[in-house]
């Protein structure tokens, strides 16, 4: 209500007083975020006020008895996130070396583009394949192993490496960014002393290790907070915490997001669902938070 | 008669469609100090870059022509063979900064396996941070980064980084350029002390250092040596109209 | 002479490090693109057969969805729904992104700049059903007031034009496809506002200087001289965010809803990406034939922009 005639007197600003029109603008960002967390404090109340922080620490979804604990969900996100985040960092530096080492200079273009292109993708489309093509191939795969076992196509670890393929850009972005920050009298200096392109390579990632950190939380922030694609190929077990990754479980944005076309039906449903986004806001601005410190004190 | 340490036949450069050195030929004798001089463009630091084979970082630049080393043909050579005897000292100090003293001048002798065991590697590390006269100003901070040294340190720690490898050949891309008088005066005191023991190449654009320093002159002019010799005889009796007017400071 | 032989020994062995270690490196390198394709091929080769099981292409793109029963059927309602969000989310995206990166970029010796600068950042990848949470916060309380005070009033003002108005403009349902429209330009924003921020940034001191010079009144400097210098970056921002809003589905869920008729825009409305989202997981073939054919659909508007953005560039 009040956002249209505050957009209007901050276009209207640019043209008369540039300056403060301009500032205007940033006023609505950082507003933006602080109404954001207070709302989901304020939708959150009821069942934070009935069951305390119970409500983070245990694992139940029990609509009828009105009994709500996200920790199976929290558990979930961090598995997840987990096997996530340990296929895809080699393959975000596998990707930076490629790019800017081994392929010829005609193709860099292209297949940096590829890689751009898999950041661009609809996560549901992503969510798609992994409900019919990658979920029964990696069931397949783990029970042909010996000793691996998956009772189901759809599993923490099928939403890991889904997750892994479509968090890989963002973190091979940034590494990619300071790779070629490297300044050319320090990469004379490394040849000059003899190295291999491989250790001249792990030199220089080494360099740069700021922005493979900054990369590293970047994609982490994104592991967490992806939604759809996992709600559909996690399994959607919302009542057991498991802590194995073999086995259906749910994370905090899958379950909002599965649960919350029900929740109208129940009085702390909503609340509940509403408590998880506040955890997730938290972490989500947390990880950014560091993310963005680690790469600019690398740049200063 | 005694092989030049280093043979150049017809060497030329070119980057992309520029030709930069257009057929140069010169003889390095062993443990003396070369001067490279001549106008800005002209080629020298290309041909530095030749003779440790740097120019390879480079795609667009293409090389045809021979060099030897001791009798070897140098683009036959494992290059990491190459960069094990010739090192170099670059222009603008180039440390690595995130490395601390110490490992940067060990990096070396590390990647090379120039060393068995902590024992011998520190004592090549001190002993090359004594000769470059950093050793007494570090020895009680070697753990730090070397981003944080002054210009000058940087560069005698770069120096440094060259003599770990007690190398045959020292390349030197006007090393004193961005040095003030005092550091410029003890890198030239040290290459005078140096030259015993191996065969230094020194690129200046400044030619009262090459008539201070080396034994022989070459003077590079738009890719080609114009005139070559004894410093001597290149200072006090040039052939060139060319090197005349470059020497007494008219052409630049 | 066992010396020497140990070196080039120990090179040999360099040697061998140095190409299995950049073997390994391309081999993650390709592993992290090799998905595309089958993923790409897998949506158009069961997509395709869909749309031509459905009906064909021109019933794929009008017609209402089918039914677990039907034959035929489409994406035609969800279609609408996604041009007219991800249109008017763009706009605003751009609308407010564009002069908030100039706010970032230019004026970076602030302390308030900074401070909004951190807030984009930490908004960019923020996960984005939070952000269609806070839209659905939002709208369930401004909604009372908005219709009594503001749509209620404009729609009477303007039904003399015609009843279609009343499709576009009007008391809004909890579910609409506005609330959809900003939450997907609230995930646009902070993505423009940091590459026209970038762009002005590495604009070069002397030709700032020389602009404002020319330009008299900042305004004139910083948006028409300078317009060319930055406006290849921002014209690029604005598509590649245009095709991220397109695809997203978790901001919709709780904003727009989705919807399986055509249906005025002020109640809720249908997304190609729900649609996809909702008939995936059913256990009917037909609608999950309609799920891929929409994965098509979708995965080709976003293609198109893609390579538009790219060889513009």
């Amino acid at each position: 209500m009040l956002l249209i005639p505050y957009l209007i007197a901050a276009y209207g600003l640019l043209f008369v007083k540039l300056r403060w029109g301009l500032r205007l603008f940033g006023v609505f960002i950082v507003a933006t975020i602080g109404l954001l967390t207070v709302m989901f404090l304020v939708e959150a109340y009821p069942i934070i006020a009935r069951d305390g922080v119970a409500v983070f620490l245990e694992a139940r979804w029990d609509p009828v008895r009105e009994s709500y604990g996200v920790l199976q969900a929290l558990a979930g996100t961090v598995l997840t996130s987990a096997v996530a985040m340990a296929l895809a960092m080699p393959m975000a530096l596998g990707v930076a070396v490629t790019i800017n080492e081994i392929l010829p200079a005609r193709w860099r273009g292209m297949f940096g583009s590829l890689v751009d292109l898999t950041a661009t993708m609809p996560t549901v489309i992503y969510g798609l394949w992994g409900l019919f093509v990658l979920g029964p191939t990696l069931q397949s795969l783990i029970n042909y192993l010996p000793g691996g076992m998956m009772t189901s196509p759809y599993t923490l670890f099928t939403a890991g490496v889904l997750l892994a393929i479509m968090i890989t850009p963002y973190a091979a972005a940034v590494i990619r960014e300071g790779y070629a920050l490297v300044p050319k009298p320090v990469e004379e200096a490394i040849y000059a002393m003899g190295a291999t392109r491989f250790e001249a390579v792990l030199i220089k990632l080494r360099y740069i290790r700021n922005y493979i950190l900054g990369g590293f939380f970047l994609a982490l922030g994104r592991a967490m907070g992806e939604t759809v694609a996992v709600a559909m190929v996690v399994g959607g077990n919302f009542v057991r915490l498991t802590t194995n990754i073999f086995e259906s479980g749910i994370t905090i944005s899958s379950l909002i997001a599965l649960q919350f076309p029900n929740a109208a039906s129940y009085q702390y449903m909503v609340p509940a669902l509403f408590a998880g986004a506040l955890l997730l806001t938290l972490f989500g601005l947390a990880i950014n938070a560091v993310a963005i410190y680690i790469i600019q004190r690398g740049q200063i | 008669m005694t092989m030049a340490k280093i043979e150049l036949k017809d060497l030329r450069v070119s980057f992309g469609a520029s030709p930069v050195i257009t057929g140069v030929n010169l003889s390095i004798p062993d443990r003396s100090i070369t001067a490279l001089m001549g106008p800005s463009g002209s080629g020298k630091s290309t041909i530095l870059r030749v003779l440790n084979r740097l120019i390879e970082l480079y795609p667009e630049a293409k090389v045809s022509g021979e060099v030897y080393l001791d009798g070897q043909n140098i683009f036959d050579m494992n290059v990491l063979e190459l960069r094990r005897k010739v090192q170099m000292i670059f222009q603008i100090p180039n440390p690595i900064p995130n490395l601390s003293i110490f490992e940067n001048v060990a990096l070396g002798l590390k990647l090379n396996r120039l060393v068995r065991g902590k024992k011998e590697l520190f004592e090549r590390v001190k002993s090359a941070l004594e000769k470059a006269q950093l050793w007494d100003e570090v020895r009680n901070r070697l753990n730090m980064p070397a981003g944080k040294l002054s210009g000058g340190q940087q560069q005698r720690l770069c120096v440094a980084r060259a003599l770990a490898f007690e190398p045959e050949v020292l390349l030197a891309d006007e090393p004193t350029a961005n040095l003030d008088p005092e550091n410029t005066a003890k890198v030239e005191a040290l290459f005078l002390w140096l030259k015993k023991e191996m065969t230094i190449v020194l690129v200046t654009h400044y030619p009262p250092q090459a008539a201070r320093v080396s034994d022989y002159v070459a003077f590079l002019y738009k890719g080609q040596i114009v005139e070559w010799g004894p410093t001597k005889d290149i200072f006090t009796k040039p052939r060139h109209e060319l090197t005349e007017k470059y020497v007494t400071g008219r052409l630049y | 002479m066992t010396a020497e032989r140990k070196v080039e020994d120990v090179t040999a062995v360099r040697m061998v490090i140095n190409w299995l270690g950049l073997g390994l490196f391309a081999l993650l390198g390709v592993a992290a693109v090799v998905p595309l394709f089958l993923i790409i091929g897998d949506v158009y080769i069961k997509g395709i057969d869909a749309i031509n099981r459905l009906g064909g292409l021109w019933v794929f793109l009008t017609e209402l969805p089918p039914t677990p029963f039907d034959e035929r059927g489409g994406v035609g309602p969800m279609l609408v729904g996604t041009l007219y969000m991800t249109a008017l989310g763009a706009l605003l995206g751009i609308a407010v992104g564009f002069p908030l990166g100039v706010y970032i970029g230019e004026m970076r010796r602030e302390k308030f700049a900074n401070v909004a600068r951190a807030g984009v950042n930490v908004l960019v990848e923020f996960p984005t059903i939070v952000v269609g949470l806070f839209v659905y916060a939002v709208m369930s309380l401004a909604k009372e007031d908005l219709n009594r005070y503001l749509l209620y009033p404009l729609s009477k003002t303007l039904s003399p034009v015609g009843g279609w108005i009343s499709l576009f403009i009007g008391p809004l349902d909890g579910f609409n496809a506005y609330a959809g429209a900003a939450a997907l330009s609230i995930i646009m924003i902070p993505y423009v506002a940091l590459i026209t921020a970038s762009a002005y940034a590495s604009i070069e001191q002397p030709l700032r200087e020389a602009a404002y010079a020319i330009g008299g009144r900042e305004f004139n400097a910083l948006f028409v001289v300078l317009r060319k210098a930055v406006s290849r970056a921002v014209v690029t921002a604005a598509l590649l965010g245009t095709a991220k809003i397109a695809g997203e589905t978790a901001p919709l869920l709780f904003t727009a809803f989705g919807n399986t008729y055509y249906a005025p825009f002020t109640g809720p409305t249908g997304a190609v990406s729900l649609w996809i989202w909702y008939a995936a997981q059913t256990p009917y073939d037909v609608q999950i034939a309609s799920a891929y054919g929409a994965a098509a659909v979708l995965l080709t508007i976003i293609l198109t922009i893609f390579i538009i953005a790219r060889i513009r560039s």
